[in-house]
């Protein structure tokens, strides 16, 4: 059992990557999950494993009701993946060490070549973000001319999640050393945020006081959900703001 | 019934058959073994040693190991840029295919020799940018004409290299060794 003191003392050890999710502009369109699914390579589940709850998405928008029938109310759309936490519970259960703590960009890794598919992770993680291949998913002739060539195509057996699209981080990195510079913040951004019509999501380094996503975060009335559980996760939510 | 057969093999004959059986196995791995070190089958039987020779630098035909990912393979575009002015490419019967390639239009489908797996991304820039030769992993061109791995592209391998250039440095040290600098 973690005490509260200790929530807050290790709360000031801050990631490198980070999010802020508005609640009240996103309007639950979906545009993140499709963009995320291109973007990494996701397999198309079909009607019948979802209906098994198999259904393999790196970001989902929650929606929750408020209230009795005639009088429902309908909470704001919540898009919920990865939270990258600084402290994650999935890590210290997988016997390969397949889900570790990156040093370098501060992210929870899945190392899909090291994963046997114990699933442990997924059933210790309290966010239900991660996804299990129960198949070798099929993708009919159009759709496997859209593989992304940056992202690894996961076989039957192995876990998935959210990565922060660590492809593009990684691709930022190398553009900005090659040119001799820091990467400057805004300059990319996760898939799920460049698909956000209403640009709920912002993505950048938490780290780092001067960027967007930090003054964001700062606003006041941020959420970080199951903070109690002393997961120190990277994402904010904001709702009723 | 079973005791009877061993009793046979420990006759002069069923040594010979034991004997000859091992053989044939070892044999036989030992040819799968070889057939898995052999370079593959390309359209064109392509004399990197010969090119190399003429001074043409590595980066000349694959410029991509600078710039990106990945180093590239050029399209005959490029191997008609110098070939259209040599007399022999008319008349070689080696050089038959590109000829034929560049008139028909249809592009040369050279066969990979230097590939790791699916889950590992790797970047040549970054290598080159660190002061590492092409060589130090492909191994020396101008001895070879169809290229070959002098090695085998496996993780330890990576790792020896990185650990090693890291040096005293802790945070090129944890950046070189994580595992989503490679797999992700």
């Amino acid at each position: 059992m973690i005490r509260p003191e200790e929530i807050k003392m290790s709360a000031e050890h801050v990631g490198k990557w980070g999010m802020v999710i508005d609640q009240d502009i996103c309007t639950g369109c979906q545009a993140c999950v499709a963009a995320c699914a291109m973007e990494n390579n996701i397999s198309f589940v079909g009607e019948k494993d979802s209906g098994y709850g198999r259904s393999m998405h790196w970001i989902r928008i929650e929606r929750f009701w408020e209230g009795e029938y005639p009088e429902v109310k309908m909470t704001p759309n919540q898009p919920m993946l990865c939270q990258q936490c600084n402290s994650a519970t999935c890590e210290p259960v997988c016997p390969a060490f397949a889900t570790v703590h990156s040093q370098a960009e501060q992210l929870n890794l899945q190392i899909y070549n090291r994963c046997v598919g114990t699933r442990y992770c997924g059933n210790n993680c309290p966010y239900q973000v991660r996804s299990f291949n129960w198949r070798d998913y099929e993708r009919p002739e159009p759709l496997s001319n859209q593989l992304n060539p940056d992202v690894t195509v996961r076989r039957m057996g192995v876990m998935e999640k959210c990565t922060f699209c660590i492809q593009r981080i990684h691709k930022a990195q190398d553009k900005a050393k090659a040119e001799g510079r820091e990467v400057v913040d805004g300059e990319f951004t996760t898939a799920c945020a460049q698909a956000c019509p209403a640009s709920a999501i912002t993505f950048g380094r938490v780290d780092d006081p001067e960027s967007l996503v930090s003054q964001l975060a700062q606003r006041g009335h941020g959420l970080k959900h199951l903070e109690e559980l002393g997961t120190l996760p990277n994402v904010t939510y904001f709702k009723g703001g | 019934m079973i005791k009877r057969f061993f009793d046979w093999l420990k006759q002069p004959l069923g040594l010979i058959a034991v004997g000859i059986a091992v053989l044939t196995l070892f044999s036989i791995a030992a040819y799968g073994l070889y057939t898995t070190q052999q370079p593959p089958e390309q359209p064109i039987q392509f004399p990197h040693k010969t090119h190399v020779a003429f001074g043409i630098q590595c980066l000349y035909c694959h410029p991509g190991a600078a710039r990106g990912p990945a180093a590239g393979i050029p399209t005959q575009a490029k191997c008609w840029g110098c070939h259209n002015q040599i007399v022999k490419t008319q008349t070689s019967l080696l050089l038959a295919p590109l000829k034929e390639a560049v008139e028909s239009g249809t592009p040369i489908e050279w066969v990979p020799v230097a590939q790791v797996p699916d889950f590992v991304q790797f970047n040549h820039r970054a290598h080159i940018a660190a002061g590492q030769n092409c060589e130090n992993c492909h191994g020396d061109m101008t001895k070879v004409n169809i290229a070959e791995n002098p090695q085998v592209f496996n993780m330890g391998w990576c790792l020896d290299c990185h650990v090693k250039n890291a040096g005293e440095d802790h945070v090129k040290l944890v950046k070189l060794t994580d595992c989503g600098t490679c797999h992700y």
